[in-house]
């Protein structure tokens, strides 16, 4: 009765700590020189390939359905309560700045990140990965670490060009087609994105991107020689990687509001 | 991996080709993002400092417009307390904006009900000597949520007051039924004369004793004029040529030569008299009757004189104090 609690958080513990050593060796081989070689950068293009280019005309289809409606209903909202000057601004914040790289990094975790969990778990069950390390080879620095940066490289990508969409959507929703609202625009623009916020919107973006591809490969890597582990590994993993996005964003809020 | 993956999707050949276009179109917009970010900022613009001083900065934030007529001119760049404990908020005015401000210009920092604060510039005389670069000046500071309490009270007292007032039996009821009834009245056959004076008897008085007076003056009229015809008889013969003053002053003139005359003639008996005292000293009977006898005509002598004196002193057409002698 008290040991399988005391297993369960053991476990936790585990595949936690299991996250947190791939994360750090990630970054250690992001830093390294040796970790960009023609094999890694194929690995990474491909990857970049899969995650960003081959979504991108749905992707940003969605995201300008999705940015249109909210942007309308924040000027509607705004007007009705007699804070329309502060429309764009609650526009620029909070679309922009939040629920973009928020929605962008789930989106790519559910596309992107499921499917790498479930494929390392599945090199794990057929031996691929013991195949790669008897080779000589470390199937971590040659497959695992180009798909982090992959990843991180993608969701950033798909980040900004979505959120340059969202500010296109913005300036015409407020003031149409016409030119003469563009010196407001700009001192709204100048006024929200600050230096610190930017690069905080940079590095956020990084790390919903490194977070999309490190918590579903360390899932996998959980995964035995059993063919039933891997559904329980892709799991675990999809469940930790919302938590970590989570995390993410409210440390970031909470650094810029708080 | 690579050999399983192509059953799924294929590869196409320029795979490197696309990736390394979107990653380069990424690059850009946020290559140009960052250049308009800074633009917007005022990056490539030249500013000037202002510094505001406040008692109190509450409400205010770094990033916060400086309006003119409701446009941004400059941005507030730093909020720091000074050594005398006043808030110093430094703000950044592009020299292309700095034209608003002027050396006459008033800055004021209000906080409103929706929003942070508003710093604004009024500038009254533009012709004025344009604001200096690094310039230090007062903002006058209205706050809305300080001044809401007191508007309260003040409010709640104004509202016991008309509700005491327009309450029943108050002030307002029984003035508008004083006016009803006033107003009834005026509408009656007297008219407005019968609402100001109570009932319509007092009104056909009023307007017998009009009727009445009117007659009155009609006559007086009558009665004045007669009044200044006799009037500009009365004139002409008093004060006309010939008239009684003329006749007056010739008589009153030979009235005062007479009297000077008389008056000479008694000096001359009273030195007569003095002779004749002298004279008969020894004759005691004599010199007594004499005695009185000169005592009277000096007591007419003094008589004479005061009246020619009198006659001088209201007589106002000659002032002759002096009495000729013929």
């Amino acid at each position: 009765m008290v040991d399988a609690p005391r297993a369960a958080l053991a476990g936790w513990l585990q595949s936690w700590r299991r996250v947190l050593h791939f994360a750090g060796y990630a970054l250690a081989a992001a830093a390294s020189r040796a970790s960009y070689t023609p094999a890694t950068r194929a690995v990474t293009v491909k990857q970049v390939y899969f995650t960003a280019w081959q979504v991108l005309p749905l992707f940003l289809l969605f995201s300008a359905l999705l940015e249109a409606t909210v942007i309308r209903v924040v000027i509607a909202a705004s007007r009705e309560y007699g804070i329309a000057d502060y429309a764009l601004d609650l526009v620029l914040r909070g679309l922009v700045l939040e629920l973009i790289p928020f929605l962008t990094a789930l989106f790519v975790a559910l596309r992107s990140g499921s499917a790498i969990a479930t494929e390392v778990a599945l090199m794990h069950i057929s031996g691929e990965l013991e195949a790669l390390e008897r080779a000589g080879d470390d199937p971590l620095a040659l497959e695992f670490v180009p798909r982090v940066a992959a990843a991180a490289l993608s969701v950033v990508t798909l980040t900004v060009l979505s959120g340059a969409l969202a500010i296109v959507i913005a300036y015409l929703s407020t003031y149409g087609l016409s030119p003469w609202g563009f010196a407001e625009f700009t001192h709204v623009v100048g006024k929200v994105f600050g230096v610190p916020t930017l690069l905080g919107f940079a590095l956020k973006c990084l790390l919903f991107g490194a977070a999309v591809a490190v918590v579903p490969i360390a899932a996998g890597l959980e995964a035995t020689a059993k063919v039933k582990s891997a559904p329980v590994a892709v799991l675990g993993g999809m469940v930790r990687l919302f938590f970590v996005l989570g995390l993410i964003e409210v440390v970031s809020l909470a650094a810029r509001y708080i | 991996m690579a050999e399983r993956e192509p059953g799924v999707t294929p590869l196409p050949r320029d795979l490197g080709f696309r990736v390394g276009m979107l990653l380069a179109f990424t690059i850009a917009v946020a290559v140009a993002f960052v250049v308009y970010v800074l633009y917007a900022r005022g990056g490539f613009e030249a500013t000037q400092r202002l510094t505001l001083i406040a008692d109190n900065a509450e409400g205010v934030s770094v990033g916060m417009d400086l309006t003119f007529s409701g446009f941004p001119v400059g941005t507030v760049r730093r909020i720091a307390l000074a050594e005398d404990g006043k808030a110093r908020i430094e703000i950044d005015v592009p020299r292309r904006d700095a034209k608003w401000l002027r050396r006459s210009s008033v800055f004021t920092l209000e906080r409103g009900l929706v929003g942070g604060a508003r710093i604004r510039a009024y500038s009254g005389d533009l012709q004025d000597a344009p604001l200096e670069d690094d310039a230090v000046r007062q903002v006058l500071r209205g706050d809305t949520s300080e001044e809401i309490p007191r508007l309260v009270a003040t409010m709640r007292t104004i509202l016991e007051n008309i509700e005491q007032l327009t309450g029943t039996g108050g002030g307002v009821q029984t003035n508008l039924a004083n006016l009803r009834v006033l107003t009834e009245r005026m509408a009656g056959k007297q008219g407005v004369l019968g609402g100001v004076l109570g009932s319509e008897d007092n009104a056909k008085k009023v307007l017998a004793s009009i009727d009445r007076a009117n007659a009155l003056l009609a006559s007086l009229g009558a009665v004045s004029a007669k009044l200044d015809a006799v009037v500009a008889k009365t004139d002409q013969r008093v004060f006309g040529q010939g008239g009684v003053v003329d006749e007056t002053q010739r008589a009153a003139a030979q009235a005062n030569a007479i009297l000077g005359d008389v008056r000479e003639s008694l000096k001359k008996v009273d030195a007569i008299l003095a002779d004749a005292q002298a004279a008969s000293g020894n004759v005691k009977a004599a010199s007594t009757d004499l005695a009185a006898l000169r005592a009277e005509v000096e007591a007419s002598l003094r008589k004479v004189s005061g009246l020619i004196d009198e006659i001088n002193r209201k007589w106002p057409f000659e002032r002759n104090t002096e009495i000729r002698l013929p």
